[in-house]
């Protein structure tokens, strides 16, 4: 029974590559094969400084994380109160402006989340995520 | 009894069929979940993304069929059991996590509620396999 069992069980796992692959070609465009983020969507701090009032900042970490301290000019927006700060956070907005994204670190998914909502919800354009985060922010102004 | 067994296989080769196929629509979410367990680097999971889908589609269909059951059934039964696993190592590093089982139905399941599915299906994976052991044993006796 045992051998039967595990020869099935690499049928299966060899039959499923094959619709896999088939599939990882059709969304080859699409997915991000390197980084949860696409690197179009990445600004690094230096980029984002030098777009200066051209940027607006946005923090997607916890509301206490914010108020211990946070990107000059920054705005909260954060999943734990998204409608109530994206209220306070639009009329800040304008067409012309990028909007940069940012929360701890590097391996954190709440900037990623919130300029997927910013994007899809708010159908914001021209948003990215800061590279590094809140971490890289504090390097770069130490 | 029989018979329940055999419903039983078909109802749970049907849940995995249908998982598999909500999955299958949106790779790239079930990637970004995936990572949320923040246990394998992203290169890893965005493949993983576009394979275990089609894997717990075949598995299901396995079950359903009864064509590779022992193999299907002794790949869900260790898939289950590595995703309790990473569930509940996720929940005690304070991970927020979204498992996206089931695709959006699954968003706003609290820890307790994806728990108690994951172990009835556990569990009624654990049974099969041992009604089928045991099936396998009474046969080769006979025999």
């Amino acid at each position: 029974m045992k051998f039967r069992a595990v020869g099935e069980a690499f049928v299966i796992l060899a039959l499923a590559c094959l619709p896999a692959i088939g599939e990882g070609f059709y969304f080859r465009d699409k997915a991000s094969w390197q980084s949860p983020i696409p690197e179009s969507e990445l600004v690094t701090v230096d980029q984002a400084r030098a777009w200066g009032s051209g940027a607006i900042w946005v923090d997607a970490r916890p509301d206490n994380e914010f108020a211990a301290d946070h990107v000059p000019g920054a705005f909260s927006l954060n999943e734990d109160r998204w409608n109530e700060l994206l209220r306070q956070f639009l009329p800040n907005w304008s067409p012309d402006k990028k909007v940069v994204v940012y929360c701890s670190a590097q391996s954190c998914n709440a900037a990623r989340d919130v300029a997927k909502r910013l994007r899809d919800e708010a159908q914001l354009k021209d948003v990215f995520v800061l590279k590094g985060g809140w971490e890289e922010w504090g390097k770069k102004n130490r | 009894m029989k018979i329940f067994w055999r419903i039983l296989a078909v109802v749970v080769g049907g849940i995995f069929v249908y998982a598999g196929a909500v999955k299958v629509l949106d790779p790239v979410q079930f990637g970004l979940d995936i990572d949320n367990y923040k246990i394998l680097p992203w290169f890893v999971s965005v493949r993983l993304a576009f394979y275990l889908p089609w894997l717990e589609i075949l598995c299901g269909l396995a079950l359903i069929l009864g064509f590779l059951y022992r193999g299907g059934l002794s790949i869900l039964t260790a898939l289950v059991f590595v995703f309790i696993g990473a569930t509940t190592a996720a929940k005690a590093r304070g991970l927020d996590i979204t498992c996206g089982c089931f695709g959006h139905a699954s968003q706003h399941w609290s820890f307790g509620q994806h728990m108690a599915i994951d172990l009835g299906i556990f569990f009624a994976l654990v049974a099969l396999l041992w009604i089928e052991l045991v099936r396998g044993v009474h046969n080769d006796q006979k025999n």
